[in-house]
């Protein structure tokens, strides 16, 4: 867990450069097509966000609880702007890719002990995005179904 | 990428049966997955089976992204027809990715310094094979609901004639409707002023009503509501001595005839919109 922390301090103080080098694969990348005519400056501060929120919850011992509470927010937002959910899933994959590339530019695991808990950090980050694909996957599939209940029912 | 993936690869590989019945274990027990636990366990393992036989296909594959496809389209298939919801199917493929490793892990795969390493790499492969997979997997998913929905609403469309014809669709809805009233029209003539008899050829006048009010909804209702005042008129001119009553009868006919199909049709149309709406999403 002590290894993971170099992550976390990263994700901490610079979740801002991290959602900028998001951004500008974001609006590129061929999967996720909807992002394209989106303005980086509106997009950067979910990326921000989502990094500082994912910082908070890193060490706790059970995280899911949290990210299901702020992954609910961050699906409800998505649904309101009618991002694809296999889009959107692919924003947040993107994040992740991120957060790793980002430490690696920054040069964060350098010895050969930081390299052996580079794995450590990596399985750590793998968890919480797992949570995050599932809480983020369930509470879009559940506006679905909310909103079709709602016209319906009209 | 090969060389340190292969001891991985190799395991899958062999031991693909023995993992994939840990993970039917695992998903049909999890509480994030409660749909699998009603799936007969062989069902469950087989898919498993078939995801760690292909891993050395996809991993090794020169574009990795289409060599996945093959295992992510069906797996969607297959979630979506046993009415399994898409975060437990895609928490299934979460969970298959983890057994893979808690299996390699629990075999002390990679024990040595360098095998540590090596383990690094071997895990960001896989990763990036789960990322292609979860990314196929809710894009055919979705994909599927659009197909279904256009199935099932598939005769409604014909009928509304949906599909454009060469872009002149209301203009040929208006055009053959026209001609339908048209006919409507001297088909009145012919037997009120020349035969001078209202026998049942009104039925025929079900054909335009219908089908306005499937194609303009509530709309449609004008139709009726003109060849209703039509054979009033008609009957009024070249049948005095015969009684109103029976062309009363039919002309409210028509306009329920037509109002109750109009209100169907605008029903049908909304959840119509509402399925596009969703799929769109």
């Amino acid at each position: 867990m002590l290894a993971s922390l170099k992550l976390l301090d990263l994700m901490a103080d610079k979740s801002e450069s991290m959602a900028k080098q998001w951004a500008k694969e974001v609006v590129k990348n061929p999967k996720t097509p909807y992002y394209h005519n989106c303005d980086q400056d509106k997009i950067i501060p979910q990326a921000a966000e989502f990094y500082q929120k994912l910082s908070r919850v890193y060490t706790d011992k059970d995280p899911f609880t949290a990210i299901q509470g702020f992954m609910g927010k961050f699906a409800e937002a998505r649904f309101k702007e009618k991002v694809p959910l296999h889009e959107a899933l692919y924003s947040i994959i993107l994040m992740r890719r991120h957060i790793w590339l980002y430490a690696e530019f920054q040069a964060i695991f350098i010895s050969i002990i930081e390299q052996h808990q580079a794995l450590d950090s990596q399985l750590r980050t793998i968890l919480m995005f797992d949570y995050i694909t599932y809480a983020f996957t369930e509470r879009y599939w559940e506006l679905m179904n909310l909103e079709y209940a709602k016209k319906n029912k009209k | 990428m090969q060389a340190y993936a292969a001891k991985l690869i190799d395991l899958i590989e062999l031991k693909a049966e023995n993992i994939a019945k840990q993970w039917a274990t695992d998903v049909m027990k999890h509480n994030r997955t409660p749909s699998y636990s009603s799936l007969p366990q062989d069902r469950v393992i087989e898919r498993g089976v078939e995801f760690y036989r292909l891993f050395r296909q996809m991993s090794l594959a020169d574009n990795s992204y289409e060599a996945a496809k093959t295992f992510s389209w069906r797996y969607a298939q297959e979630c979506y027809r046993e009415k399994i919801p898409l975060h437990e199917a895609v928490y299934a493929l979460i969970l298959l990715r983890r057994n893979l490793w808690l299996y390699a892990e629990f075999q002390g795969v990679f024990v040595t310094a360098l095998e540590k390493q090596q383990a690094v790499e071997s895990l960001n492969r896989t990763i990036l094979m789960y990322d292609y997979v979860s990314y196929q997997v809710i894009e055919k998913y979705q994909e599927l609901i659009n197909g279904d929905v256009d199935k099932k609403l598939g005769s409604i469309k014909t009928m509304m004639m949906s599909k454009p014809i060469s872009g002149i669709r209301s203009i040929y809805k208006s055009g053959l409707m026209g001609i339908l009233l048209l006919g409507a029209c001297i088909l009145t003539y012919y037997y009120h002023a020349t035969i001078g008899t209202g026998v049942i050829f009104t039925h025929l006048f079900y054909i335009p009503i219908i089908l306005a009010s499937i194609w303009w909804g509530k709309k449609g209702i004008f139709v009726a509501i003109f060849l209703g005042a039509l054979i009033l008129t008609s009957h009024a001119l070249f049948l005095k001595t015969v009684p109103l009553v029976d062309d009363i009868i039919r002309a409210l006919m028509f306009v329920v005839i037509g109002g109750v199909v109009g209100w169907l049709m605008d029903g049908i149309k909304k959840i119509e919109d509402l399925y596009k709406a969703t799929i769109k999403i």
